[in-house]
């Protein structure tokens, strides 16, 4: 699963296809506190992004993948 | 990929040339149009030229075609559903795309691809084209209407908080970070053109398949780019994953060339723009303050302006760094920003205040640096044009192209109208290649077929004239006159005939999404070899081997290759090999499907035979393996345990030599078992003349087709043997089979003998048996145009049709395999 689903934590893993987005969104609807972890994420699809940015979801590591971190930060950043 | 050193995909030439007939009646129905606006039946047809067009354009990769004939598509969509009125205007724009469409085909027939320079025209026409459906240009804007659900940019979001640059086209510039900005104007400065990118994905792209992040992200020489909210974002309730609201904005370093190939299918969706160094540098600022610096600097001004400049930079050069470096930067800093306020520039402080902030920070002199390289730029730009004019930092390409774009007038159109009909005139040299009705090519070779035939009539009158009138003179010039005529008639028959031939490859080329699909269905692995694709032969027989052929490559793959498994357990690769072959040899052509899967046993095949009826017990016991496996020819035999609908209903191989002979065909199957099956099909070049052996019998000519004859003896009437009732003879150590032809069609006469006492015989084949017939005489071998018999005639299977002999007479011919 490129999305891993913990208590109150999703791991994100590799690269995270459009497919992903729709069971994303559904489970931060459930927990709307959940962090996530990009830590090991090496891309995101658009659609999951945009979840994430909607659903303003705290980020508890930024991507290893310094380019990737470039992009999302900006966008995921809380306050921003 | 060149068009002169390697032949074009044959499905592209088809394209381009059907590509041409649909162009030339969309052109045609719409001037039908300008006549009957309203007639919906040739709107209709207009439709559906046009979505064909589009249909077939989208198999290949020219976007540019395809998103201008989909927006012509749509434009079409809505006249038909009466939602837009038929104008001249819209016929205009709707000639000058589809004239447009056809330079794009010129473009593919001579270097099979499009320039990406074509890109930003076709986008430009399209956008034109929609411009003209009203519930779109109703929002104002055209550009954003191209994309799906019109997304705005102005809405407020806590992202794209610079969203009032943005509308004014200026880059919100205090969002790059100062390290890339500072960056990008050195690399500017340097010669190299920047490019700012404004990315709007299509709410719905992600159904194409599309990434925007990605395609962000992966933009050719990409300096610095964020993303933006195309529109506020909903609660998580609302949100629509499947509907893309991101948008992103990049600086990139890329050439324009790049981008637009990059970008070549989301060219809806992006805007490209050029943009230069002072843009980068202050973006608004100057604006206003460029107003007031109307003046050009007098010379000495600035001569002394440069000399200021180029001791700052020796300052900031200096290696050394003394207690009073900061004092030295703080010096320079104010040196700079008393410049920017002497020329008029009064942001330039502030920016340079950031730059002398980051030098004493970091102890760099990088952006203090840059920022004299902008100065000196700047001067210098003052200098060349007397007026800096740097609110036109940003190039609009858009704004400088498409008048259209911000009118969506009829006027503009009418402008570009002009520049692209040129263009398609440019282009008129057209294909070279003519499609023309087959019936009317048929009727061609009709006729010189005739011409043929008729002009063997003139040896028989110079005869005449020689015997029966005896002027000799006359008779000699009349040959003259025919050998002319007949080198002419036989190389107008050559030509007719390389009009209808067609290379083997129009049915080779879909066998490997064939064979790919069926041994994916069976689980098989099958290498698929093809070769002699150029082979020619006549269209009729091309098109009639098609069927066969699927049906054979099918068997093969079912009944012939092994699982990969089966195949490894008997010592062979495991990925299955098979070969189809086609070799011109002499005036046949022959086609081999070649498979080295589990062969054919004929024990098997006899078995079948024998259980189905086919072969009776004593045929059984006595033919031959070769024999046996051809049985698989035979109506009703299916040796597949299992039916399936593929293949094994033992319709398949008697179907396929039908098909075969009907053309004249022969095929023959060999195969080994274990080692795998070959199947040989010969067929001839051409239907069109057929070689005949005219033979004589009870002073009537028949002919015998050549493919049919083995050879001509003549016999001894002393080495006739009979059988029981059956005659035959011993020829070449074979004991054949003799029968009158008398006999065979009914008339009551014997074979004469020559003087020799000697009886003609012709060596037939009929399927696999050779026989001979005995006739009275053997005449010469000519060629004929066969005419298949009609009406009451066509009944009589012992003809296979007539032909006209060139003194006047019929010649029948026999059909050898009905008669024997």
């Amino acid at each position: 699963m490129p999305i891993e689903f913990k208590k109150n934590r999703a791991i994100f893993r590799d690269e995270v296809s459009v497919e992903e987005a729709e069971g994303l969104l559904e489970w931060l609807q459930t927990k709307p506190t959940a962090k996530a972890d990009l830590s090991v994420l090496s891309h995101l699809h658009t659609a999951n992004l945009q979840v994430l940015m909607a659903a303003k979801t705290g980020i508890s590591s930024w991507p290893r993948n310094a380019e990737l971190r470039a992009w999302l930060e900006p966008a995921l950043k809380p306050g921003k | 990929m060149t068009s002169t050193s390697s032949p074009m995909n044959p499905l592209l030439v088809q394209f381009l040339s059907e590509s041409r007939d649909l162009l030339e009646s969309t052109g045609n129905k719409l001037m039908q149009l300008e006549d009957a606006p309203e007639d919906p039946q040739i709107i209709n047809e207009l439709f559906r030229f046009v979505h064909t067009l589009k249909g077939n354009s989208g198999l290949f990769t020219f976007p540019e075609m395809t998103t201008l004939l989909h927006a012509g598509e749509d434009l079409l969509g809505m006249v038909r559903s009466g939602h837009v009125v038929y104008s001249r205007e819209l016929a205009d724009s709707l000639l000058e795309a589809m004239d447009f469409v056809g330079v794009l085909c010129g473009d593919i027939e001579s270097s099979e691809h499009i320039d990406a320079s074509r890109a930003k025209d076709s986008l430009h026409m399209a956008k034109a084209l929609r411009a003209l459906i009203p519930s779109l240009t109703a929002n104002g804007d055209a550009t954003q209407a191209a994309g799906a659900n019109a997304p705005t940019s102005k809405v407020a979001d806590a992202l794209a908080s610079s969203a009032d640059d943005q509308a004014s086209g200026l880059l919100p510039f205090g969002i790059i970070p100062e390290a890339v900005r500072m960056a990008a104007i050195v690399q500017c400065q340097h010669g190299e053109q920047l490019h700012w990118i404004v990315y709007r994905p299509q709410r719905g792209c992600f159904f194409n398949g599309d990434d925007p992040l990605n395609s962000a992200m992966l933009a050719p020489g990409l300096l610095w780019g964020r993303i933006i909210l195309l529109e506020a974002l909903p609660s998580l309730g609302g949100l629509d994953t499947y509907s893309c609201l991101l948008g992103f904005e990049l600086l990139t370093s890329g050439p324009r060339e790049e981008l637009d190939q990059y970008y070549r299918y989301l060219l809806d969706q992006v805007e490209i723009s050029a943009i230069t160094p002072q843009w980068l540098m202050n973006g608004q600022s100057q604006v206003s303050s460029t107003a007031k610096r109307v003046e050009p600097l007098s010379e000495s001004d600035q001569s002394a302006l440069d000399q200021i400049l180029a001791s700052q930079r020796q300052i900031l050069l200096l290696e050394d760094r003394p207690a009073w470096h900061a004092g030295r930067l703080k010096s320079v800093a104010g040196v700079l920003a008393n410049l920017c306020q002497a020329i008029g520039d009064n942001l330039g402080p502030t920016d340079i205040q950031v730059a002398l902030d980051d030098a004493l920070s970091t102890g760099h002199n990088t952006l203090l640096l840059a920022w004299i390289d902008v100065l000196v730029h700047n001067m210098s730009d003052t200098r060349q044009t007397g007026l800096p004019d740097s609110s036109e930092g940003i190039v609009s390409e858009q704004a400088e192209n498409s008048p259209a774009l911000e009118s969506g007038s009829g006027k503009a159109l009418a402008e570009d109208g002009v520049k692209f009909g040129r263009r398609a005139e440019d282009a008129l040299n057209g294909s070279k290649s003519l499609r023309v009705d087959q019936a009317k090519v048929d009727r061609l070779m009709n006729l010189i077929g005739e011409l043929v035939v008729s002009k063997n009539a003139l040896p028989y009158l110079a005869e005449r004239a020689d015997s029966q009138f005896g002027v000799r003179e006359l008779s000699r010039e009349i040959k003259g006159q025919y050998s002319i005529i007949n080198r002419i008639a036989d190389e107008m028959q050559d030509a007719i005939m390389q009009v209808r031939m067609m290379a083997v490859s129009f049915i080779f080329q879909r066998f490997p999404r064939l064979v790919r699909d069926i041994s994916r269905k069976l689980g098989k692995e099958v290498q698929l070899v093809l070769e002699g694709e150029q082979t020619e032969a006549d269209k009729n027989i091309i098109e009639s081997l098609a069927d066969p052929l699927i049906h054979i490559v099918r068997n093969s793959l079912d009944h012939g290759l092994e699982t990969p498994e089966v195949r490894i357990a008997a010592g062979k690769p495991a990925i299955g090999k098979l070969t189809i072959r086609a070799a011109q040899q002499a005036d046949r052509v022959v086609i081999e499907i070649i498979d080295d899967g589990k062969g054919i046993d004929p024990a098997v095949i006899k078995q079948k035979a024998y259980e189905k009826g086919i072969i009776d017990e004593a045929t059984l016991e006595r033919i031959g393996d070769q024999e046996a496996i051809n049985l698989i020819f035979a109506a009703g035999l299916s040796t597949a345990a299992v039916v399936s609908d593929l293949s094994g209903r033992g319709v398949g191989m008697d179907v396929v030599r039908s098909a075969v002979e009907k053309i004249n065909g022969t095929v023959v199957l060999s195969s080994e078992l274990g080692k795998g099956t070959t199947i040989c099909i010969s067929l001839p070049l051409s239907m069109a003349v057929t070689q005949v052996m005219v033979i004589e019998s009870d002073h009537q000519l028949f002919g015998v087709p050549m493919d049919h004859v083995v050879e001509t003896v003549r016999v001894p009437k002393s080495a006739i043997h009979k059988i029981k009732q059956s005659q035959t003879a011993v020829l070449r150590g074979r004991i054949v089979p003799l029968k009158s032809l008398n006999a065979l069609l009914g008339i009551a006469a014997i074979p004469q003998a020559n003087s020799d006492d000697e009886l003609a015989v012709l060596l037939v084949h009929a399927g696999s048996t050779t026989l001979g017939l005995l006739v009275d005489g053997f005449q010469e071998t000519i060629g004929v145009i066969q005419k298949p018999l009609n009406g009451f005639l066509s009944k009589l299977s012992a003809y296979s049709g007539s032909a006209l002999m060139g003194d006047g007479s019929v010649l029948m011919i026999l059909n050898i395999r009905e008669i024997v």
